[in-house]
């Protein structure tokens, strides 16, 4: 249980290249955080450098207030769960998780007892002679996690702990690592790349690309507010649609027009850009696909879009729509509402109409990918 | 299945049968070949009638007399000398090339690459080249001639490290997340290598020690030229080799025998029992054992 603090935490490697540039962020004891990024963001190499893994070239480390940048990893006293589990193949279970304990000589008795209260929180104790190459993937997964929790440590390191696992199982872990949180009320700072795990998990997300963290807030946050192009598209699945638009300045308001369409900003919106002084200017219009409203007839501002692709998820549809700009735009549509002949028609080369209100309206600058309003 | 199928598949299967037993007939073929020098040498140390060479195989007259005879000359000396040459040789051999391999393998430093490349061109010429100069300076160290063991000792393991090809490329295949792994639980460079690592490898390790035993064991150059007639100094392999010069063959050549089934016999069991590593080791470098 500890604080975690990275001020300007660089990594620079020998060729040059930097993969991490100056990382700042504040982990509060007892917290969740996610690193989520696409592959190459640096956020496994700023795992790496808050374990010790990987020297840090710039910056400074603090757990708990300690200062640790050329501390080893064992004296860091973090516990680390990797990709690939990183079980020792030639202990059984029970050496694996003991391991640690054994190294730090503490007495054989308090060793079974930790090992076999960790073997039963994750359900592993009728495993516990057999050897990692005996056990499923899922298994594996839990026996390094358990690894992990004997040592007590003060923060919890996870580097991409699901992504070897298959999808079924990986929705199940996850539940579990949730749990597995709740009982040991430590520090966590988890690595994906997937947003759903970063969604789903943390009490905070940090958002990376290039080595540069783009935006770090509670999943609600970078969902409702992200502050530019990369984070709006990154967070949400299906990903937002961007379509080219126009902001204009009609006296003390707003309006946002695209494809004949004219949507007035509310005022909160307004305010924000009458403040920043912003003038009439193209913009990058950005709508989730669960905040569009599909319309069958057309209505004042809707826009006519053509039907590329229909989805059948199940409880709903997804729909890939083109516009008259030719911009691409998928829609979310709930198929219990749905008539027959709707549903019908909702096919290839079919006609339809959308629409959206101005709260949920992203708006991004065309230049600087970055929002006008939120950020 | 009809006639003509049936008949198809037993042709497959009488094929397979004679090739097998074509292949067979050749490897025992081939097997006593190679075991007839072997056979016959075991045969001539327990011939008691004639202690020269003969026209025959088979003795005449049976006994031990060559085995007990070898203890009233030099020859426990030699055997003394180079098994504890290669008893050491391989212990400290067997050290020093594991743990340049796992340097090699596992850290990143900046003369590692040079390194590496110098030791390959250095190993590309005949290490008999250093021979003049290694006598010397052994000669100027007082290890030469009766002293010759411990000098010899020295010549082994001094190049050691330039070994480490088969047992780093081993120690590749090893993911190094163990060792971050084992880092974090605690472990320090010196326990992930005796804890994680060489359990992982003991084709390698076993196969390391052995040839680092047969090295010094069959070595005949280095130990002549160092030992420098002195009988005290002299290895098996010298000692042996001097029974079957012109004046002494008529005389030593059965006890030659006996003493060369003494030499073959820690080795063979040795082999015996680790065959199944050693093979392993081979060809552990190339795919992950």
């Amino acid at each position: 249980m500890a604080s975690v603090k990275l001020t300007d935490v660089k990594k620079i490697y020998d060729n040059k290249v930097t993969a991490v540039h100056d990382f700042n962020l504040e982990i509060k004891d007892k917290e969740f955080v996610v690193f989520v990024g696409p592959s190459g963001c640096g956020k496994s190499t700023t795992l790496r450098m808050i374990a010790g893994l990987e020297d840090i070239s710039g910056g400074t480390l603090e757990i708990d207030g300690e200062v640790v940048n050329d501390l080893q990893p064992k004296d860091r006293d973090i516990a680390m769960v990797f990709q690939n589990y990183a079980l020792y193949p030639h202990m059984t279970v029970y050496d694996n998780i003991a391991f640690s304990l054994r190294l730090k000589k503490v007495p054989e008795d308090e060793v079974y007892e930790r090992v076999t209260n960790a073997a039963q929180i994750l359900g592993i104790t009728e495993y516990l002679t057999r050897k990692p190459r005996a056990l499923s993937g899922g298994q594996r997964q839990r026996v390094a996690i358990g690894r992990a929790m004997v040592r007590n440590a003060k923060v919890f390191l996870m580097d991409e702990p699901l992504s070897n696992l298959d999808a079924k199982l990986r929705n199940q872990m996850r539940a579990e690592i949730i749990l597995l949180r709740q009982k040991l009320d430590t520090t966590f700072i988890y690595v994906t790349h997937d947003q759903t795990e970063a969604m789903t998990l943390g009490d905070r997300i940090v958002i990376m690309k290039d080595g540069f963290i783009e935006q770090v807030g509670t999943p609600q946050e970078v969902f409702d507010t992200p502050v530019n192009l990369f984070v709006a598209g990154f967070i949400g699945s299906p990903q937002m649609n961007f379509l080219k638009a126009k902001l204009v300045q009609e006296g003390s308001g707003y309006t946002v027009e695209i494809l004949g369409a004219r949507i007035p900003l509310n005022e909160d919106q307004n305010a924000v850009l009458a403040k920043k002084k912003v003038k009439s200017m193209e913009i990058i219009l950005g709508v989730r696909p669960e905040h569009t409203t599909v319309l069958f007839d057309k209505t004042e501002n809707a826009i006519e879009c053509a039907i590329d692709v229909n989805e059948m998820m199940g409880s709903e549809l997804h729909l890939h729509l083109s516009s008259a700009n030719d911009d691409k735009i998928i829609v979310r549509l709930p198929t219990v509402d749905l008539t027959k002949e709707q549903r019908n028609s909702l096919a290839y080369g079919g006609k339809m109409y959308i629409t959206f209100p101005a709260k949920v309206m992203h708006l991004f600058d065309p230049e600087t990918e970055r929002s006008l309003i939120d950020g | 299945m009809s006639e003509a199928t049936a008949k198809r598949h037993m042709g497959l299967k009488a094929s397979r049968a004679v090739t097998n037993t074509a292949i067979h007939i050749l490897l025992i073929v081939i097997s006593i070949i190679w075991l007839i020098p072997f056979v016959c040498i075991v045969l001539q140390s327990f011939r008691v009638e004639n202690s020269g060479q003969v026209g025959y195989v088979l003795p005449k007259v049976w006994g031990t007399d060559n085995y007990s005879n070898l203890f009233q000359t030099d020859f426990p000396r030699w055997y003394t000398n180079t098994f504890v040459a290669a008893l050491i040789t391989a212990v400290l051999q067997t050290v020093i090339v594991l743990c340049m391999s796992y340097t090699l393998s596992r850290f990143r430093f900046k003369m590692r690459q040079p390194l590496m490349r110098f030791m390959l061109i250095l190993g590309m010429f005949p290490g008999m080249l250093t021979m003049i100069i290694l006598y010397r300076v052994l000669k100027d160290l007082g290890m030469t001639q009766a002293n010759a063991t411990p000098g010899l000792i020295l010549v082994y393991i001094a190049s050691s490290g330039m070994g480490y090809y088969v047992s780093k490329g081993f120690f590749d295949t090893i993911p190094t997340s163990l060792d971050e792994a084992a880092r974090i639980d605690g472990a320090t460079r010196a326990q992930i290598l005796y804890k994680i690592i060489l359990p992982l490898s003991k084709p390698i390790v076993i196969y390391t020690i052995l040839t680092a035993f047969m090295g010094p064991w069959g070595d005949y150059v280095f130990a002549r030229y160092i030992a420098f007639g002195a009988s005290a100094g002299k290895n098996v392999a010298v000692g042996l080799y001097d029974w079957l010069s012109k004046d002494q063959i008529s005389n030593n050549y059965t006890m030659f025998c006996a003493g060369g089934v003494l030499v073959a016999l820690p080795v063979t069991v040795l082999f015996m029992f680790l065959q199944k590593y050693y093979v392993e080791g081979v060809t552990g470098g190339a795919v992950k054992g």
